[in-house]
């Protein structure tokens, strides 16, 4: 078992709030996928998961327990930014993962590495930013861990190596291990996540299943019958997550039963009703972009 | 085992819908036939590079659906008894879909019942002329 509840986390350096509040459970054996803008508390949020940072406020819980140096020990954390050692060879990196962890496994960290196309005699600081990623990648699932923390586990590889690391995940996945990562690349998280959190400005903008997401977010469009129809009824309505209009079109995004909205419309006179899917990138900007002001719209201009 | 499932992470339907429907699609034009196994949660979610959980629920769905039987420790199949009737009930359900949507659209953009009458039974009637 690896749940991981993430409890009114707060981080703040000096007057900067890093992560503020953030609450959010990651299941056990789950993909979980962190999304957020540049800056948004991502890697915070990881470092204050692995006490790397010490959270301001909130907690980190491990099944329930806080962290622990065995509870390190079934966590294998990818940063962002290469932490291999420059003058030493990827082998040399293999052996000395070796000795720190009981249950790395030399012939997996051997085979992975082969995957990628890299030489075990190349020192690191011969390889490109895509391949140092790779390495860190593959030496962190030789760990065989419960739980594995990837920051940005595909940024410089090229399409071929980023499915490859999806692959592993949803293998990682499929054994057993509960994954969180982050990614820029939405439809990777789109892929391989069972689960998604939208961070913005250190905050929790969203967070749910990517598959429930998809089928409660809808955009529900329709024709009113002029441009200054009002629309009564519609502000205070809690399927709709916010309300556009221009001119005789209206636009509403749901937050669930976008069918009993699509018959708000229709009873209020609209035409040319449909409804219209939403992907992870439409939905994750939603969630990180600020609301229109839904009374403006509602009544008419 | 042949089963082709294609799936479009990036579009807005969710991905386990996406699969029940490839796979009821399958079982009604005999790509996958009675007793036939289907791949495992993991060899599937690898193929297609999608999340293990999720194909785990569409099994899940079309085990409830009785399109598929998952027998412990031997993987998931198509449900052989009364296979024709499987056969026709997946079928049903994906020309459903189908229709629904297209009725949908026809009347969003001002078509009357009576229309939307006139231009399906153009279509079948267009479709099954070598029955005839």
């Amino acid at each position: 078992m690896s749940t991981i509840s993430i409890k009114n986390l707060r981080k703040t350096y000096g007057p900067y709030v890093a992560v503020d509040d953030l609450t959010f459970e990651i299941p056990d054996a789950c993909v979980f996928g962190l999304l957020g803008p540049n800056g948004a508390g991502k890697t915070t949020t990881f470092k204050c998961m692995l006490g790397l940072a010490r959270a301001t406020s909130g907690s980190v819980l491990y099944d329930g327990a806080p962290l622990v140096p065995e509870t390190l020990e079934r966590i294998a954390y990818v940063p962002e930014r290469s932490v291999l050692y420059e003058w030493m060879t990827v082998g040399e990196h293999i052996e000395m993962q070796r000795r720190a962890y009981r249950k790395f496994s030399v012939a997996r960290a051997r085979e992975l590495l082969a995957q990628f196309g890299i030489d075990l005699r190349k020192k690191a600081r011969a390889l490109s930013k895509g391949m140092r990623t790779a390495t860190m990648v593959a030496l962190a699932i030789a760990r065989e861990s419960d739980i594995l923390i990837l920051d940005e586990p595909t940024s410089g590889l090229d399409p071929i190596n980023q499915r490859h690391v999806l692959n592993l995940i949803i293998n990682e996945s499929a054994r057993g291990a509960t994954v969180i990562f982050s990614s820029h690349q939405i439809g990777q998280v789109e892929r391989a996540a069972e689960r998604i959190a939208v961070i913005d400005r250190g905050r929790l903008a969203l967070e749910g299943n990517v598959d429930d997401l998809k089928a409660d977010r809808k955009i529900v469009e329709g024709i009113l019958p002029s441009e200054t129809f009002a629309l009564n009824g519609l502000a205070g309505d809690p399927h709709i997550l916010r309300l556009d209009r221009n001119g005789r079109i209206v636009r509403a995004v749901t937050s669930s039963d976008a069918g009993e909205v699509l018959a708000k419309f229709e009873a209020l006179g609209a035409s040319g009703l449909r409804i219209v899917d939403l992907n992870l990138e439409d939905i994750f900007l939603y969630a990180v972009s600020p609301a229109d002001a839904t009374a403006d719209v509602v009544e008419g201009h | 085992m042949p089963v082709v499932l294609t799936v479009d992470p990036r579009s807005g339907v969710p991905i386990y819908l996406q699969v029940i429907e490839q796979v009821k699609r399958s079982v009604a034009l005999g790509v996958l036939a009675a007793g036939e196994q289907l791949p495992t949660v993991k060899q599937l979610a690898l193929d297609l590079t999608i999340n293990p959980n999720t194909v785990a629920k569409a099994y899940r769905e079309l085990e409830r659906d009785g399109v598929i039987e998952t027998a412990a420790g031997r993987g998931s199949f198509v449900r052989g008894n009364g296979s024709i009737e499987t056969t026709k009930t997946a079928a049903t359900d994906v020309a459903r879909d189908a229709i629904d949507a297209a009725v949908r659209e026809a009347k969003s953009i001002g078509l009357l019942a009576d229309d939307i009458r006139t231009l399906a039974s153009a279509a079948i009637d267009r479709w099954f002329r070598e029955d005839a």
